[in-house]
């Protein structure tokens, strides 16, 4: 007898299997998961975590610091995406320090930077460098430029971090990932199919309704198969291979680092500094910036929001000091954080 | 409030009504001392309302207008929103040494343009030239006074469950148009601001039925921004369709690659107008009529679910809250 084929979302709702817990790792997934409200249609045992995908949100109080040193005691020019500028470090975030002097620009490319260094040779221009592959790639042809082109007051300030280790970190959280079909635009299939051959779970999910219902539907089914797994639900955007000429600038430029995670800690080998022959434009080194840990508030959450081990709700902080308007905790800050989502939901 | 004026506080959301709160309105508080776009004060037997606005905006030209078509559009439409017909217009102007005298002539001529297509007199000035620097080309302050109709009243708390919430024209080009132009995203669009004098519109709605709650300028912070204010200040719940609200296609182009909402990007030319159903097609049918209202559309309804919050039924028929707006979006847009 044939069976009735039913849609992404009767599979989605009619679910009544073991309880599954399933992590989105980007921030852009969490934003439109609620945008679509598409928690209302998930049973019961299906539960929706939100994961480290922001990167605003992995990016640890003492980079902030870092940077503030940068921008108040080197009165360098800090270059930054719009998000981070309002991210508390241990006692202001950059938008304090704008408000006290220091020159703090919102740029949309690592390369809008290097123009603005390039335009005014009297400053020293840095670009905080955060974010995962989507973003890694613009740091590094920045860097690469202002080499070739010899530009001399151009650095970056590096938080980059890559995937791979982190859903290593995270495999007892959560039974299978949505991998963030942005950063496998760039990184391709391959990470996330060495993953299920190593236990870990997950499907590259888009961005529409239609492609986040596939995916859950995807997974749940899967998931009810018993066996690791790993589908490309997102097959119109990442190809098997990925962006080979990203790849190949990111490795060219940068290697390799352990990397701190705002409240996961060290994950070993999940970031990215630049290589030794580029060292003249890392800022830390350049302005020689001591590795600074930072001092988070401690009522803060944020890790284990981050690791989907309280939901936001739970911190103590959440809603009543810590606002969209008045951020503690970085989950806070941009659009995409967990706890800015459900604050702004009201989840 | 955090001890420093920081961008955010002049982006006309929370953080701007916490300014006027703590500072301005506990020095000038009086009776006709408003928070709404307009004063409205008796003179003699007559009623009349009075408005007056800045603007900053950066670049001082852009595609669709400029700082003095703007600065006209701002205080005519705030006064158009309190169902008031504008009748004379003051201008100050704070001019940066060294603006070439070609582009102060070009921008007066639009807004002599701009103020004769809804019959504003422009009665009065005053002119301030500031050092190189001191300002940034051009700085213009508008005031207006304008003659209430007898029988209307519109206000912000004047909405009521049932009610059809309308948008004279798509959102968010304004917002949208200042962004392409300022910052350097390499993202070419054909978007035009929607800056234009909505007078006539308004008339015209107006003229078509006298039963309308509400009428506000959806200009910083948006039409999103725009409907939590009315959903507080009426008590209601807001509806919003997803799929009914007008977009210019490239504007949702370039909003979903910068991940931003068109409902909370700002308008010049958009207003929102909240009217029983029983009259929100006569509404429809005059802005179809005008020249600024050939978009207008019913994007929702006023419900008695969740006051103060701004549901949306989404493109898969789920429902979920708007966002609420914050926080410093785009700063010198007007």
């Amino acid at each position: 007898m044939e069976e009735k084929k039913l849609t992404a979302r009767e599979i989605i709702e009619s679910y009544d299997g073991p309880k599954l817990r399933i992590m989105e790792v980007c921030g852009t997934h969490t934003h439109e998961i609620f945008r679509l409200g598409i928690r209302s249609l998930l049973p019961e045992n299906v539960e929706l975590i939100s994961g480290p995908g922001c990167p605003v949100c992995v990016t640890p109080v003492g980079f902030i610091d870092m940077a503030l040193q940068l921008a108040l005691e080197k009165e360098c020019v800090i270059c930054t995406f719009g998000d981070l500028i309002r991210v508390p470090g241990s006692e202001m975030s950059l938008a304090d320090a704008r408000a006290k002097g220091a020159v703090v620009k919102i740029v949309y490319t690592a390369t809008d930077a290097l123009d603005y260094a390039k335009e005014n040779p009297d400053k020293q221009v840095v670009f905080l460098s955060v974010g995962f592959e989507t973003t890694t790639p613009g740091s590094c042809l920045a860097v690469k430029k202002a080499k070739e082109e010899g530009v001399q007051n151009f650095s970056i300030l590096t938080a980059n971090k890559t995937m791979p280790n982190a859903y290593q970190a995270l495999k007892g959280s959560a039974d299978a990932f949505l991998y963030p079909g942005h950063v496998n635009a760039i990184t391709g299939e391959d990470d996330c199919r060495k993953l299920a051959e190593e236990g870990v779970s997950g499907v590259i999910a888009g961005f529409t309704a239609k492609e986040l219902l596939t995916a859950l539907a995807v997974t749940i089914r899967k998931c009810q198969q018993g066996e690791p797994f790993f589908v490309n639900c997102y097959p119109r955007v990442v190809t098997e291979k990925g962006n080979i000429p990203s790849k190949k600038i990111i490795e060219e430029i940068m290697e390799p680092c352990d990397s701190i995670w705002r409240g996961l800690g060290n994950i070993s080998m999940s970031g990215l500094k630049l290589r030794e022959e580029y060292a003249a434009f890392d800022a830390q080194r350049k302005f020689d910036i001591p590795e600074t840990e930072g001092t988070p508030n401690p009522g803060c959450r944020c890790g284990e929001v981050l690791q989907g081990k309280c939901k936001p709700a739970d911190c103590p902080l959440f809603g009543k000091v810590c606002t969209p308007l008045h951020p503690v905790g970085a989950c806070m800050v941009s659009n995409e954080g967990s706890c800015s989502a459900y604050y702004q939901y009201q989840m | 409030m955090s001890e420093y004026v920081k961008l955010a506080h002049g982006a006309g959301g929370k953080q701007t009504s916490e300014l006027i709160e703590k500072v301005f309105k506990a020095h000038f508080a009086n009776p006709e001392f408003t928070a709404d776009d307009a004063a409205v004060l008796n003179v003699g037997d007559g009623r009349i309302a009075m408005s007056t606005d800045g603007f900053i905006v950066s670049p001082f030209e852009f595609p669709g207008g400029n700082i003095g078509k703007l600065s006209i559009c701002g205080t005519v439409n705030d006064l158009a929103c309190m169902g008031a017909q504008p009748l004379y217009m003051t201008c100050a102007f704070v001019i940066e040494e060294g603006f070439p005298l070609e582009k102060l002539e070009m921008i007066a001529a639009s807004m002599e343009k701009t103020a004769a297509e809804v019959g504003v007199k422009i009665v009065a000035g005053d002119t301030k030239v500031a050092g190189k620097g001191q300002v940034d080309n051009v700085f213009i302050t508008t005031t207006g006074v304008g003659r209430l109709t007898e029988g209307f009243a519109t206000s912000g708390a004047f909405a009521k469950p049932g009610d059809k919430i309308i948008v004279t024209g798509d959102v968010g080009r304004h917002g949208c148009t200042i962004l392409l132009e300022r910052e350097d995203l390499g993202i070419e669009a054909d978007i035009k601001s929607d800056c234009a004098p909505l007078w006539n519109t308004v008339k015209a709605m107006m003229d078509a039925t006298s039963d309308i709650h509400v009428i506000r300028d959806a200009t910083r912070g948006g039409v999103g921004t725009v409907l939590y204010e009315i959903a507080a200040e009426s008590n209601v719940g807001v509806r919003l369709e997803a799929t009914q609200v007008p977009v210019d296609p490239a504007v949702a182009g370039v909003c979903g690659m910068l991940g931003l909402d068109p409902l909370y990007l700002a308008n010049e030319g958009t207003m929102v107008v909240i009217a029983p159903a029983e009259s929100a097609d006569k509404v429809l049918e005059a802005l179809r009529g005008d020249k600024y209202g050939q978009k207008a559309a019913v994007i929702g309804e006023i419900t008695d679910v969740m006051p103060g919050s701004v549901v949306v039924r989404t493109e898969i028929g789920t429902e979920t809250l708007l966002p609420q707006p914050g926080g410093e979006l785009l700063p010198r847009i007007c």
